[in-house]
């Protein structure tokens, strides 16, 4: 069954620029989606896009079956989104931004505490609770997206770049988590600047160029693109300068 | 609606966790404006209708119901332009109106709340009470909306909302000054009579006005009721506009 299913999808600023060009590509349930690309490739306005913030200028984008332009609040009732910057709550500490996030998703008030509690244990975040978000590092704030993600036991996670400024021993926690979410039959679609990340997690790799999908690759392939190129190749490549030329 | 209550729970928390600003914004200074020109002013101009004190004091109420949605609704679009909380909320599983309707209405709730607390200290101070409840709770909840709306028209305009809360502020200076608060429209001559009948503020103030001395200078109370209900109608599908047109695609 899809999980997302995208056909010729173009994405665009108000200021005109085109973040996406005709994209299309489907994604299974219980399947671990990598997307990887450069900056600016138009990873995060795709994410967005699959997650209900932006609109398709062209074509579809079907999230568990559903329309994105016409059926977003069941949509975001089923996913879970971890996006590129994180997007606490500065004025409340940690356990309110879980429990308001919670409450905001209309979970009962008993079923959201337990779940809070569960997820500040399992990110070893219990010495900090009443801490306001504003003054926590980077790496912290990171884990409780994470836990945001996780609270409303979502069919479908959507990651931009989820493990940036996390130490390795959380990185493995989410690694792990992500895993057991796959088992249990939930898609993750997933963006990432690193290789390895990618070639770890993820059944199949996209690589997004230019706001192109300029490939689709297995961990199990080589990570080979169609055209026979190495992923990290094609990277090398894309962000070499162009040679000089003397008159 | 269970959203909405969510938001404005995350407010009252916030106003708790800051409970000295917030004491100060909504209870202190309005009672130095109603001691000074309600009390000391007041007794210089004993001649007016009911003293000038039953003047200016409906119109200090007018001032914090007006300004109440100002701090409510510009609190969660700054905090959500610069800390990305904005993201979170269109997040929740409801639709974009719904995340707009949260919003005016916790503007609404914050002028209730400040319309219970200045008229509690105009009580207090003045020794003022409402003549007419139903007409006092018609206008605060008219102004209130009203304001709410404009606020979120005008600070969702500009590509960033400080920029729109700056240009509010320049509004809200001169609705102040020429919008009937500190005196009633019975007191201008033309044209400022005509100018201060294009602003909100006067309906908010000579409907309190109304609501709290009926025998003294104000507005008809029905053309009044019919301006804040005309211009809620107008404003609201351009404060929808305003909000789909910033928010309908997230870029912040």
């Amino acid at each position: 069954m899809t999980a997302i299913a995208i056909e010729g999808l173009t994405l665009g600023y108000p200021n005109g620029r085109i973040a996406v060009r005709d994209l299309s590509l489907s994604i299974s349930h219980g399947e671990i989606f990598g997307l990887l690309g450069l900056n600016g490739a138009g990873k995060s306005s795709l994410i967005k896009a699959i997650a209900t913030l932006l609109q398709p200028h062209c074509g579809t984008i079907r999230v568990l079956g559903m329309d994105t332009r016409q059926q977003a609040p069941e949509i975001k009732r089923r996913i879970g989104v971890v996006p590129q910057e994180n997007n606490l709550d500065t004025r409340l500490d940690i356990r309110q931004n879980l429990l308001f996030h919670c409450r905001y998703a209309g979970m009962p008030e008993r079923l959201a505490v337990t779940r809070v509690e569960h997820w500040l244990q399992r990110l070893n975040l219990q010495g900090h609770t009443e801490e306001s978000v504003f003054r926590l590092s980077g790496g912290t704030k990171r884990k409780i997206m994470l836990a945001k993600a996780f609270l409303t036991t979502p069919d479908l996670l959507i990651l931009d770049e989820p493990s940036a400024g996390l130490d390795p021993g959380v990185r493995d926690v989410l690694w792990e988590q992500i895993r057991q979410f796959r088992r249990s039959g939930g898609a993750v679609f997933l963006s990432t600047h690193y290789l390895e990340e990618a070639e770890a997690l993820c059944d199949r790799i996209g690589v997004l160029h230019q706001g192109s999908l300029a490939g689709v690759t297995r961990p199990a392939d080589g990570l080979c693109l169609d055209s026979g190129q190495e992923v990290a190749q094609f990277f090398r490549q894309a962000v070499e300068p162009a040679p000089c030329v003397s008159p | 609606m269970r959203f909405a209550l969510t938001l404005l729970h995350r407010n009252l928390i916030i106003a708790r966790a800051d409970a000295r600003y917030t004491f100060i914004r909504t209870v202190l200074q309005p009672a130095i404006y109603l001691l000074v020109f309600g009390l000391v002013v007041g007794r210089l101009m004993p001649d007016e209708a009911g003293g000038y004190g039953a003047i200016v004091a409906p119109g200090i109420i007018a001032i914090s119901v007006v300004s109440a949605p100002l701090i409510a609704i510009s609190s969660y679009l700054l905090t959500g332009y610069y800390f990305r909380t904005m993201e979170e909320w269109l997040l929740a599983p409801v639709s974009l109106r719904t995340v707009f309707l949260a919003m005016v209405f916790a503007g609404l709730c914050s002028s209730l709340v400040n319309a219970l607390l200045v008229g509690s200290l105009a009580w207090a101070i003045l020794g003022l009470v409402p003549h007419s409840p139903v007409l006092l709770l018609a206008v605060v909840s008219g102004g209130g909306l009203l304001f709410s709306l404009l606020v979120m028209l005008v600070l969702l305009i500009p590509e960033r909302p400080e920029k729109g809360q700056e240009l509010f502020a320049l509004l809200m200076m001169v609705m102040t000054f020429l919008g009937c608060t500190f005196y009633s429209l019975d007191m201008l001559d033309e044209p400022l009579r005509s100018l201060a009948l294009l602003l909100p503020t006067t309906y908010v103030s000579e409907g309190l006005r109304a609501a709290y001395l009926p025998s003294g200078p104000h507005l008809a109370t029905r053309p009044l009721l019919l301006g804040l209900g005309l211009a809620t109608l107008a404003l609201y599908p351009a404060a929808e506009w305003a909000f789909r047109r910033r928010l309908g695609n997230f870029t912040w």
